[in-house]
């Protein structure tokens, strides 16, 4: 519901340019820590609506990965069931102006090889490595009009870019907004841990950043 | 290739190419004002400096983690055994640019030990001579605290604890690290 | 100031100039071991190598992360905000934390312009040479001017890769005793943003403290505080206020007077 809404304000936005719309930081718990646009003709949702947005991904996340098939572990050996380790959920949603055309997952899409998760070398060779290995989750949200993509880092936070559906190459983008999440606020003795991300360093290098992209 | 080995070289290239540089004295040199400035706090009560650097290096680990993760961008690991050698020649290749060795395991694959060639922090540093801090002091126990507080973050509850130290005058700088146990992620809401 | 400045380091293990200074290790009973002998209360490895078997200028162009060195600093503010009561509390903190840095990168710095201005690079020649009171002229400055291009140049070659910005002598006759160096890009700045309610904070006073430390180590006693001055291309430019105490601005004259450089 949340994610439709979203859309149809992204709708608003005619430039054909592949471009990063927003993003969005929620960390381990669901929690909204930060909501930046990055083109100024967005229309913007109420700051309870991002929160509500943060919580409802959080939460589909999870049963994304709660229904993830799982393999008997004992079977690692004789059975090299290399497929299994393709935890990745992926979800299509309608276009928002109704028309009910599911946009079937390309397997470049399930077998996206920029996926950090699916990209180990190690993982590969086992189904489930560790017990305590998650499962993934749903990894991206695709309209007509835009996709939604989620990483969510080894140790839980999420990042969720809303970009432009035809942009290439998110996965550099995403890997240096981690970067840059690394430098500017995990080294920011100011920042509080899980607490809403407010650092000026941050937001300056972010943006400047992803305006030399263009 | 072991992969071991091929552990390191990961390790290797990531220092040469991934990681920004800073004077190496500057880092050492802040770190011992660190550690001077806890033994002045706490009067010489180097049973609490020892608790104290270790909080600090849980708090540094639980960040450094997000940094050793964007930078590297390597993935999870299958066991114990490949943690450690992460640890060893990734994590502290990158951030102290040195490889300590991994060692003395038990038989569960659960302990290992890290042996320190080289410690940077300890560069230029003799403990004082008060009769004590030879005893009671771990110098560089903010390492232990920083490996607690980063392997958290991936889900490892671990101890790790200096059993020797060359500033002690032991022979060699010994870091002992054991899995207390994998956190388990939280289970999805079954039922409530 | 009523804390005891020199008395917060370790023992370092110092060059030949160790004791030059003649600061007083920290911890009662802890005399400064001379490069030949090591004091005979600690215990020593069994191959008896201590930090004075290794050549000081080995860490000379030694690296480390800088994410090391942001995390060492992160956690050092973090400590020091703790303990203080206010902004001014936290930077006169993190001031006294880099003071002794001064004093140790002061002993490193003559040290090493002594021995790279000798014609051979053997530790044994730097050492001869340092510990001759016949050769070299001094390169300890004794007027302030050479002091404070000691500071804007090697100093912050030592520890930041380049020098400093820009130098300056205050404009006011009220305060001749006040000279800036600026620093547009603070490297122990790069990742901290500073909460918009502590604006006047800069975190940079640790390098203020460090700078003070060379001052005071040289025999010029000042106080150095770090101030914002941001401008539209560098946001995090930060002015080093340096004021010399009274005692140095007299001296200053006699040595004027003097012809000394």
């Amino acid at each position: 519901m949340y994610v439709s809404n979203c859309s149809t304000s992204l709708r608003a936005q005619t430039n054909k340019t592949r471009a990063v719309y927003s993003l969005i930081i929620i960390n381990k718990a669901g929690g909204l820590v930060y909501q930046r646009e990055f083109h100024s003709g967005l229309h913007k949702l109420s700051t309870n609506d991002y929160l509500v947005l943060a919580g409802t991904f959080h939460g589909v996340h999870a049963i994304t990965r709660s229904i993830t098939p799982r393999l008997p572990l004992a079977s690692t050996t004789t059975n090299p069931t290399t497929a299994s380790h393709s935890t990745t959920a992926s979800l299509s949603l309608t276009s928002p102006s109704g028309t009910t055309t599911p946009t079937a997952s390309t397997p470049t899409a399930s077998n996206n090889p920029n996926n950090p998760a699916a990209n180990t070398p190690s993982s590969s060779a086992y189904s489930y490595p560790i017990p305590s290995v998650p499962a993934s989750g749903l990894e991206f949200l695709e309209t007509d009009k835009f996709r939604l993509t989620c990483f969510q880092t080894q140790t839980g936070t999420k990042f969720l870019l809303f970009t432009d559906p035809f942009m290439a190459n998110i996965d550099v983008v995403m890997k240096k907004i981690y970067e840059l999440y690394a430098d500017f606020v995990m080294k920011n003795p100011f920042y509080q841990l899980e607490m809403p991300v407010r650092c000026e360093a941050f937001d300056r290098h972010l943006g400047s950043w992803l305006r030399g992209r263009i | 290739m072991s992969s071991t080995t091929k552990t390191a070289r990961i390790g290797e290239e990531l220092w040469k190419t991934r990681v920004d540089k800073v004077n190496a004295e500057l880092v050492t040199l802040t770190y011992g004002t660190i550690v001077a400035q806890l033994c002045h706090d706490y009067d010489g009560d180097y049973t609490e400096v020892n608790k104290q650097l270790d909080k600090m290096g849980y708090n540094i680990g639980l960040r450094l983690i997000e940094d050793f993760l964007a930078r590297s961008n390597v993935g999870r690991c299958a066991n114990f055994r490949e943690t450690a050698d992460m640890v060893a020649k990734v994590g502290f290749k990158m951030f102290l640019n040195i490889s300590p060795t991994v060692t003395n395991w038990t038989s569960d694959n659960n302990q290992f030990s890290l042996i320190f060639e080289e410690n940077p922090l300890a560069d230029f540093v003799e403990l004082p001579d008060d009769g004590r801090a030879q005893d009671e002091l771990w110098f560089s126990n903010i390492l232990c605290g920083v490996l607690r507080g980063a392997l958290e973050m991936v889900q490892m509850q671990i101890d790790a604890h200096f059993v020797s130290d060359v500033l002690r005058g032991d022979d060699t700088t010994e870091m002992r690290v054991s899995l207390v146990r994998y956190i388990e992620d939280e289970m999805p809401p079954d039922e409530e | 100031m009523a804390h005891p400045r020199h008395g917060s380091m370790l023992s370092f293990g110092g060059g030949p100039n160790d004791t030059a200074t003649a600061e007083k290790p920290p911890f009662q009973n802890a005399p400064v071991p001379t490069a030949s002998q090591s004091s005979p209360g600690l215990r020593v490895p069994s191959n008896r190598k201590t930090i004075y078997d290794r050549h000081l200028n080995r860490s000379r162009n030694a690296e480390l992360s800088r994410a090391s060195f942001a995390f060492l600093f992160s956690e050092m503010v973090t400590y020091a905000q703790r303990r203080v009561t206010g902004i001014q509390d936290l930077e006169r903190r993190l001031n006294e934390q880099g003071y002794p840095l001064g004093l140790r990168l002061l002993d490193l710095l003559f040290y090493r312009t002594i021995a790279g201005s000798s014609s051979s690079s053997s530790s044994a020649s730097a050492l001869s040479t340092s510990s001759s009171t016949t050769s070299s002229p001094p390169n300890r400055p004794l007027r302030i001017l050479p002091l404070l291009h000691l500071i804007h140049g090697p100093l912050w070659r030592l520890l930041f890769n380049r020098p400093a910005d820009a130098l300056e002598h205050s404009v006011s006759p009220d305060t001749p005793n006040e000279y800036m160096i600026t620093d547009n890009d603070p490297m122990v700045n790069t990742y901290i943003s500073v909460p918009r309610e502590m604006s006047m904070l800069n975190c940079a006073a640790f390098v203020a403290g460090i700078i003070e430390g060379v001052c005071d180590g040289c025999g010029f006693e000042a106080k150095v505080s770090a101030h914002n001055q941001p401008s539209e291309m560098w946001p995090g430019r930060t002015v080093f206020l340096l004021r010399f105490g009274e005692s140095v601005m007299e001296r200053e004259k006699v040595l004027e007077k003097a012809g000394v450089k």
